[in-house]
């Protein structure tokens, strides 16, 4: 176990995204769902009341044909690293941002469903079970083994995939290796994702994928100006595109947002 | 200590307290939480043995590389395999998901086979005419049908037009400028990993009616008149040196653009090529733009078929719907179970005998041709099957590769194959080793086994082995031939576009179609109804300001009705939209009473 008293910052799991490369397939979405037992779509469910802990937005620069240009840019937990908003507000303690890790925590057993985390939240990446999960009948052997599915009136999220980085951590201590330095492992987006628009990796590991991508000069976060050191790093060549990281949201409508 | 009743409450109310400070209440509490996260009605994922096995995905040609990790004995997740050489590490969210299908509520689980074994068995008997149409050609299991057509005295084998020719396969590692009439080059056309790999080398000019995927992700989109596909191809032959007399200032009348632009596009593909013209609707007169601009032999290739056993020569031929006699068949078997071109019911109704026609579906489903048929028979869906893949549109190199079953398909699933051939009194032994063992007698080509990313050539493996590594999901792979001209296309007349009524003031358009009523995850659900990414089934997109001269709000009920018929739908606003187009997902349903292009108009439900 980690010190909780001295924590060590082991590792900064974070992510960089290149909008130029993504396609818009969802396939990060399904595999997301996949992965950590989101279950299909209760009947009364839409667009605000679903699960996706990845959700795929299509962005367009707000011109009129024959300028206009679309973009799709995923959105998920953006993992902030100071002042997480949504650890501040929880009355639970059911969030916590891991010292080691950096990782943003979400402790269903501990939620009681207020939801002033999805308020707090800037980026609209939390999302409430207003229904008990279900799954068609014998569809929930699919079920991964290595993840609880959550039960109705609890909030959820994108943890990059606890138990990936469990697994991974119970192979390293197998294979000798100590707890304090860091695990590789795969979120199950960036393993689905075709294009491989998506790294995954340690930030603070300079020679990671995503560490050198967020250097460049056409790296970006969402909201950065609200100074919470989010953990995603969005990629564009495309101004427009760098200018919706400060639109006041990537969009929770059905219109498509405009940058 | 005398026992009062003031003791015995400070007591109790001590003991309250002191509890407090104990673990016991907050373990108390913590146990409670834990406990009502598997309460009744919350499964519990079961735990077994982790194992990792290899597949190919059948939903499409494309034939995606699987790599499966099972719990036990049950797939939990699919997986693309990265640095394969056909697939090239991609796999769509309908191949991620492709475990769930067997679990599908919408499954059919019985069927009448026997009164189905019957019907045909009278038909033959009586020499009616009995016809399969087969909506994935180019299986073992097509060869099967064919041979089994051909063994009875007034059989026929029907596969869907493929207005390139069979053989033809589009070479876009050759191309520099890809002129797509609406294909959905980057929302599933072809092998998605090749297109992805080969993305940065083509110029991709996408014309559509609607901001599609593809259209937002091209480097140009062109946005037409909806249905006027035609006509912007015949005005750029024309422009090419074709022969036709439509003008291009009468493709710009007819499709919304300049006259200028015409000619530019016409420029680009044929000065920056080698280029290569797709269409969506597959109109020959569109696809005959690929001889002006010399794509055969370049862009077009013609593709060899995996090696058949010398005894299967003895086949029906491949015939067109359109070239079968109307009022003709007696029997009509449709191979549903691979998914493949949706032909709409309407053309399909015309072939059959007027008194007392039997159609005879084998499905997955009742959503696709299980509507109108009068026997559905149950067939095993992915994962269940061992079936052969056949290659993509864009694969250039034959191929040979096995969809391996997972799980064990449920009792009473029906084979078709096996229905079919025993109906005609063939003997059909494993016709897939069979097969296996015709391409390793060819000793060409080589073997790529997923587990270690090797390729073998076929000529350093014994014939068990292949057969053996092509069950564990391994792929056969063969050298493309070199230049052969595909089919030459003629030019047509443009099709004069639907006009617009009172009655009828819109223009509808398709979208996301993926075949005859293909299987999909209820996972699917966060792309087309928890998100907006995609158009779901039975949802209709619209413009704001076409759904507000229609009376209709965000999310209403509503029924799009057209010259064919009518559905309901849900609508869905959309500002990617044009005024004046309702855009539909391109499912059976819609497709039987809806063409691209058709008109049509949405009236509060």
């Amino acid at each position: 176990m980690i010190s909780q008293k001295n924590p060590v910052k082991i590792a900064r799991y974070g992510m960089t995204i290149d909008i130029d490369r993504c396609n818009g397939c969802g396939a990060c979405m399904v595999a997301c769902a996949v992965e950590n037992n989101i279950p299909p779509a209760h009947a009364g469910a839409s667009d605000r009341k679903g699960i996706t802990w990845i959700r795929v937005f299509k962005v367009d620069n707000g011109a009129e044909y024959p300028a206009k240009r679309s973009v799709f840019i995923p959105v998920l937990c953006q993992q902030c690293d100071h002042d997480t908003p949504c650890v501040h507000v929880c009355p639970q303690q059911a969030v916590d941002l891991d010292p080691a890790t950096g990782v943003v925590g979400q402790m269903p057993e501990r939620c009681l469903g207020c939801r002033y985390c999805m308020a707090a939240c800037p980026y609209h990446a939390r999302y409430f079970n207003w229904w008990d999960p279900e799954w068609p009948a014998g569809m929930e052997k699919t079920l991964n083994p290595d993840v609880a599915p959550r039960m109705r009136g609890v909030v959820e999220k994108c943890n990059f995939c606890h138990g990936r980085w469990h697994a991974a951590r119970e192979s390293a201590a197998a294979a000798g290796k100590p707890n304090t330095e860091p695990v590789t492992y795969t979120p199950a987006c960036v393993e689905a994702c075709p294009t491989g628009a998506i790294q995954f990796g340690d930030l603070k590991d300079p020679a990671s994928a995503p560490a050198q991508a967020a250097q460049k000069p056409e790296a970006f976060r969402l909201l950065e100006k609200l100074g919470t050191e989010p953990k995603i790093y969005y990629r564009s060549k495309r101004e427009w595109v760098r200018g919706i990281a400060s639109a006041p949201k990537a969009g929770a409508r059905k219109e498509p947002a405009r940058g | 200590m005398k026992t009062s009743r003031r003791n015995l409450f400070k007591f109790v109310g001590g003991s309250a307290v002191g509890a407090l400070f104990t673990p016991v209440p907050w373990r108390l509490i913590t146990d409670t939480a834990l406990w009502s996260e598997n309460w009744p009605g919350i499964p519990v994922p079961a735990r077994g043995e982790s194992r990792t096995r290899f597949t190919n995905c059948s939903l499409c040609t494309a034939g995606c590389a699987v790599r499966a990790r099972l719990n036990g004995e049950q797939p939990v997740a699919l997986a693309p395999v990265p640095g394969h050489p056909v697939s090239l590490g991609a796999l769509c969210p309908f191949g991620l998901t492709g475990h769930h299908l067997p679990y599908h509520p919408a499954r059919v689980k019985s069927g009448p086979v026997k009164e189905a074994q019957v019907a045909v068995a009278d038909a033959i008997a009586k020499g009616d005419r009995v016809a399969v149409l087969d909506l994935r050609p180019g299986r073992t299991a097509s060869w099967t049908y064919r041979r089994a057509m051909a063994a009875i005295r007034n059989g026929a084998y029907i596969a869907p037009p493929q207005p390139l020719g069979a053989a033809t396969a589009v070479n876009l590692a050759e191309a520099k400028t890809v002129l797509s009439f609406g294909a959905p080059v980057l929302e599933g056309w072809g092998t998605p990993g090749n297109i992805i790999a080969l993305r940065d080398r083509f110029r991709l000019i996408q014309v559509d009616a609607v901001e599609s995927r593809t259209a937002a992700l091209a480097d140009l989109w062109v946005s037409i008149r909806p249905g006027t596909e035609t006509a912007l191809a015949m005005g750029i032959a024309n422009v090419l040196g074709g022969a036709t007399n439509f003008t291009p200032a009468q493709a710009a009348a007819a499709t919304g653009i300049s006259e200028a632009q015409v000619r530019r596009l016409a420029a680009e593909i044929s000065q920056n090529g080698p280029a290569v013209v797709l269409d969506a609707a597959g109109s020959s007169s569109v696809l005959a733009l690929n001889t002006l601009i010399g794509a055969p032999g370049r862009t077009l290739v013609t593709r060899r078929e995996a090696p058949l056993p010398e005894a299967w020569t003895k086949a029906a031929p491949a015939t067109e719907l359109a070239d079968i006699p109307e009022r003709s068949v007696r029997v009509l078997l449709i191979d549903e179970s691979a998914p493949g071109e949706y032909i709409p019911w309407g053309e399909i109704e015309k072939k059959l005998v007027a008194a007392n026609p039997v159609v005879i579906a084998f499905a997955w489903s009742r959503a696709g041709y299980g509507r109108y048929a009068h026997y559905v028979l149950p067939a095993a869906v992915y994962p269940e099957t061992l079936e052969d893949i056949p290659p993509a549109i864009d694969t250039v190199a034959p191929v040979f590769r096995l969809a391996v079953p997972l799980t064990v398909a449920p009792a009473g699933m029906v084979n078709p194959s096996e229905f079919i051939a025993a109906a005609a009194g063939l003997t059909v032994g494993d016709a897939l080793r069979e097969r296996s063992d015709a391409i390793h007698h060819g000793g060409r080509g080589a073997l790529v086994t997923n587990a270690d990313g090797q390729l073998t050539p076929v000529k350093d493996i014994k014939p068990d082995d292949f057969w053996k590594a092509l069950n564990a999901g391994g792929c056969w792979l063969d050298t493309p031939d070199e230049k052969a001209p595909p089919p030459r296309l003629a030019l047509a007349d443009p099709k004069a576009r639907s006009e617009q009524s009172a009655d009828l003031p819109l223009v509808a358009v398709l979208t996301e179609a993926r075949g005859s009523a293909a299987p999909a995850s209820p996972l699917m659900s966060k792309l087309n109804q928890e998100s907006n990414l995609r158009l779901g089934p039975g949802r209709a997109a619209l413009h704001p300001a076409t759904a507000a001269a229609c009376g209709i709000e965000e999310g209403a009920r509503a029924t799009l009705e057209t010259a064919q018929g009518r559905r309901e739908i849900v609508t869905i606003l959309d500002s990617g939209v044009p005024p004046g187009v309702v855009k539909v997902a391109a499912l059976p349903g819609v497709l039987d009473m809806c063409a691209a292009g058709a008109p049509a108009k949405v009236v509060p439900a």
